[in-house]
């Protein structure tokens, strides 16, 4: 049915013409500049609060199955990502191209611990189309963050050039690198900043977006907690700062 | 225990004390009484019309509703001893006559001055010691019209806790509804006796000697699982367990 | 469309209340479910839940309200950002789409993530008709796939299963050893499903929320097969009801804090996943095409009867069915259609058809435990009582569906009741009915045996369905009527 048809039976079952509501949903009224203003007086928040945020963060993460790694500076969580993959024997592990690797070189070294580190996005074998080999193979994916978030203890990835949407699915293990700047408190701030980036770009912020909060779980055998099902079963957070 | 002899208020006994369990009936009568409440009976009330409702059947029920209307008209206030009768009254009498201005505009006068007992003595005359005793092992069965219509949770635990000699024990997953249902009970029996068997486990895990409630249905339905099974734990309204001349 | 059973609720479910297996499930259901609910809600206290309810309630109503204009602006946005929106009016044009997608598309293997519209629709035939092989990936709609079964609860399909079951299912269609633990099943799942993950052509997933302003589906999942199927293959076609529409990004947050603990008690699941269109040329990877297919399919009819249209506000987290004595009774197959439950006996009526479920909407006894629960505070009961009024009054002949004999009862009850001397009069005769009858042998009314003041058997219509379990009380030789007119009119207490 086309789209007009459509809208035309659902204006029937209203019992009301064509047209927007009488008042604009608020949020739907709010331009880039009024979004870029909410989010300068939430990072004013942030940078107050940060240390207080970023503890809950770790607790609320930890309650919610990441292994939390604190970490005072690089150095830190190259030992604490080298000391993941040590204690699990992994050997193989995949990264994405994101800027968090520039400031925390782990490629250099890993090979020294006997952990090969592919970088996915360089990496230019797939399996299929849109499926690298390097993934695939992994033991362990390496992500950044674009952000985490206090309230959920969750993980935000927007994948994206250099950022693949698997790389932090498809290998049994995760490990993610949070550092202070992606630290956010409430999922609010999550969805002001996503839509800040979409009304300022004229109707675009990427096409996926993924929570990540602990390791993958299920309870549908006899209402039963397992974890590790179709996503990693370990999810590791090395939280700088 | 205090005086109020101002107070009018018109009982509506509901056609299930009316016809099976008069005696709550008199015991709500005596307990208002002994409170200084001045009672009458309009003698034409029948039925609120709620099993008609429940069962789909709006015709009926607004026959046997303006029948309550008219009967109340003049009360200053409506004590009924049953949740869900209380809720008919006082909620879904709107929604039966929501398109029938001058019907519901009587309705709107008379939901807020009807009370169920329960909540009539604790939220209009102040009252949570009637001066009763009533010696027993007790627990509370709350009807799930009384509970999530009429929102009254704690004023029947609240009177309870009063009465001398009655130990109040708790009734495991007390909100849990008992499987009566009204008509419902006859539909689909099978599954009403499950819903029945967990209430009675229930009340035989609470070890009370004494089941209270505020709607006689729940209590017919209970009270009628438990007698076949030979358990012996009776089955009180609140009502009795509240009046001066009980024990 | 799926097969519609409800017609069948009363036998099915005299049948399932006996399963012993199906009982425990259900107490479970209870205690794990339910109880979780309730723990997350004491966690971030009452107060707080409520105003979250509230919130939420108000974003539906007001999107339900102007649904038309959200699901265009929510078209323009999908379309922009390289997506294809389709929208079918019933089952058949919503397969036919999908058909034509997966033929256009070359697909030979498709992987599903949970989809209760899917049911709704039977898309696994028709893709499967076409010779293409359907994967349902999430664990409890896998094992319901092996077992040639449908759902029995919205969020946990497989519940009914026991492990032993599964077990034996993995080795009797997977040919797998047998397993003895949760753990080792999963693992099996994960490993046959991971190869299906990243051979599929078109992966299908339904859709949590769509988000007007962005153009943006969100599913809530925990298992990480719903990022696969919508991550690995070259096709994403996303299935939903036409009510999953909300109006802006921001109002996403308050419906992530409702849903994931009113339907398993988590503060948030494992993922929650934002799909807007395709990939983007320099993303790393991700689905080439994006597709949107929104589904009616009887909905429009809900949204146009005012008593109906809140439980198009529904967000399908399984509360009410985790707390409502009949579905923890009867369980999830004896609704006999997609949607079980206090939901269910509103939507599968509405949507199949009311006469045929006519059972639905009345097994229940009121209790209002689904509307306490419902973090979209859905006046179910109410519902209920509207199609009540429509099987006993309703215009449509197709909806009257009550019997002649109780219609007969009804008008009885109404004329016994409209007059106190009939009332009266019916209250004396019983009396008289009742005491020789109740000393008769062979006597359709008779004594209780443990209890001698009550009827223990009645062999009459319908009271007999009352005294199989449960005593009677007798009549009392006065009404409260009677007592009144003879001692309590004179009041102690009165001036005179």
């Amino acid at each position: 049915m086309g789209k007009e048809e459509f809208l035309a039976s659902v204006r029937r079952s209203l019992g009301r013409g064509a047209g927007p509501p009488e008042a604009i949903y608020p949020p739907l009224e709010q331009t880039a500049e009024v979004l870029d203003g909410q989010v300068r007086e939430m990072r004013r928040h942030l940078e107050e609060r940060l240390p207080q945020i970023s503890d809950r963060l770790a607790q609320v993460a930890e309650m919610q199955g990441w292994h939390v790694h604190r970490a005072v500076d690089p150095e830190e969580a190259i030992a604490a990502v080298l000391s993941i993959a040590g204690s699990l024997g992994i050997q193989n592990a995949v990264r994405t191209n994101q800027d968090v690797f520039d400031e925390i070189p782990l490629d250099i070294g890993a090979s020294n611990w006997g952990l090969t580190i592919t970088n996915a996005s360089q990496n230019e074998l797939f399996d299929r189309p849109g499926v690298r080999r390097s993934i695939i193979d992994a033991d362990l994916g390496i992500t950044g963050a674009d952000y985490a978030v206090a309230e959920t203890g969750s993980l935000v990835i927007v994948p994206r050039q250099g950022l693949s949407r698997l790389a932090s699915l498809v290998p049994p293990v995760h490990v993610a690198i949070v550092r202070p700047q992606d630290v956010v408190e409430t999922l609010d701030h999550v969805f002001l900043l996503r839509r800040l980036e979409y009304h300022r770009n004229g109707g675009e912020m990427g096409s996926y977006l993924n929570f990540i909060t602990g390791p993958s779980r299920t309870a549908d055998i006899e209402q039963t907690l397992v974890v590790g099902v179709h996503g990693p079963r370990e999810a590791h957070m090395v939280l700088l700062g | 225990m205090t005086q109020h002899s101002t107070i009018k208020a018109s009982l509506f006994a509901t056609c299930i004390v009316d016809q099976i369990y008069p005696q709550v009936g008199v015991s709500t009568v005596r307990v208002l009484r002994n409170l200084g409440v001045d009672v009458d009976f309009p003698p034409d009330q029948t039925c609120c019309g709620q099993p008609l409702y429940n069962s789909g059947f709006h015709r009926g029920a607004k026959e046997l509703a303006v029948r309550v209307l008219d009967s109340f008209q003049a009360s200053d206030y409506v004590v009924v001893p049953s949740g869900s009768c209380a809720a008919m009254m006082r909620v879904f009498y709107l929604d039966l006559f929501h398109d029938q201005p001058d019907l519901l505009r009587r309705v709107e006068q008379m939901a807020p001055r009807t009370y169920e007992f329960s909540q009539f003595l604790v939220q209009v005359l102040g009252v949570t010691d009637t001066g009763s005793s009533f010696p027993s092992k007790a627990t509370y069965h709350p009807s799930c019209h009384l509970l999530r219509e009429m929102g009254v949770r704690g004023e029947p635990l609240e009177l309870l806790s009063q009465v001398s000699n009655l130990e109040l024990v708790d009734l495991p997953q007390a909100e849990n509804c008992c499987g009566f249902g009204g008509s419902f009970s006859i539909k689909f029996p099978h599954i009403s006796e499950g819903m029945l068997d967990d209430k009675i486990s229930s009340v035989e895990t609470s070890g009370a000697n004494t089941l209270v409630s505020c709607d006689m249905g729940c209590l017919m339905h209970i009270g009628g699982g438990l007698s076949r099974r030979g358990i012996s734990v009776q089955t009180r309204h609140l009502a009795q367990i509240l009046d001066p001349d009980a024990g | 469309m799926a097969d519609v059973k409800t017609q069948d609720f009363f036998a099915a479910s005299a049948v399932s209340i006996q399963d012993p297996i199906l009982r425990q499930a259900l107490i479970k259901v209870g205690t794990g479910f339910d109880g979780a609910r309730l723990a997350a809600i004491k966690d971030v206290t009452p107060d707080t839940w409520e105003a979250w309810r509230e919130e939420a309630r108000r974003i539906k109503v007001h999107t339900l309200d102007h649904l038309d204009y959200y699901l265009d602006l929510l078209e323009r946005n999908v379309t922009r950002s390289g997506g294809h929106v389709h929208f079918a009016a019933d089952a058949a044009q919503a397969n036919d789409i999908v058909a034509s997608i997966a033929k256009s598309g070359k697909v030979k293997i498709a992987t599903k993530g949970k989809s209760m519209v899917s049911e709704e629709l039977s898309l696994n035939p028709v893709l499967e008709s076409m010779g293409i092989e359907v994967f349902e990936t999430d664990l409890g709609e896998y094992i319901i796939q092996l077992a040639g079964e449908t759902p029995s609860h919205l969020v946990a399909p497989a519940l009914h299963k026991t492990k032993e079951q599964v077990a034996q299912l993995f080795k009797d269609k997977l040919g797998l050893p047998w397993l003895e633990s949760i753990e080792d099943m999963a693992k099996a799942a994960r490993e046959v499903l991971r190869e299906k993950f990243l051979i599929a052509d078109m992966g299908v997933s339904g859709a949590n929320f769509l988000v007007a302003e962005t153009g943006t589906l969100a599913i809530i999942t925990n298992e990480g097969n719903g990022r696969m199927c919508t991550s690995a293959p070259r096709i994403h076609v996303g299935i939903t009801g036409m009510e999953k529409v909300i109006p802006s990004l921001q109002d996403l947050a308050v419906f992530l804090r409702l849903l994931p603990r009113a339907a398993t008690g988590q503060r948030i699941s494992s993922y929650v996943t934002m799909v807007t269109g395709p990939r983007r040329e320099t993303d790393e990877d991700g689905p080439e095409e994006f597709h949107l297919v929104i589904v009616d399919n009887g909905r429009s009819k809900m949204l146009a009867d005012p008593e109906l249209r809140e439980a198009l506000y529904c967000i399908r987290c399984g509360a009410c069915l985790n707390i409502c004595p009949v579905y923890k009774k009867v369980g999830g197959h004896a609704y006999g259609w997609v949607y079980p439950g206090p939901i269910g006996a509103v939507v599968s009526p509405s949507l199949t058809g009311l006469k045929q479920s006519k059972d639905l909407p009345q097994a229940s006894s009121l209790c209002g435990a689904c509307r306490e629960a419902c973090p979209v505070r859905i006046n179910i009961p109410r519902m209920l009582l509207h199609l009540r009024n429509n099987l006993a009054e309703g215009d449509d002949s197709q909806e009257k569906a009550s019997g002649n004999a109780e219609r007969f009862i009804a008008r009885g009850f109404t004329k016994l009741m409209s007059s106190s001397i009939m009332l009266h009069l019916a209250h004396r005769m019983g009396r008289i009915l009742q005491s020789p009858l109740l000393m008769l042998p062979l006597s359709p009314l008779a004594k209780g045996k443990t209890n001698k003041d009550s009827i223990g058997s009645a062999h009459l219509p319908l009271l007999s369905r009352w005294t199989r379990s449960k005593d009677l009380p007798s009549l009392p030789p006065r009404t409260f009527h009677e007592i009144w007119q003879n001692e309590l009119y004179r009041s102690p207490k009165r001036d005179s």
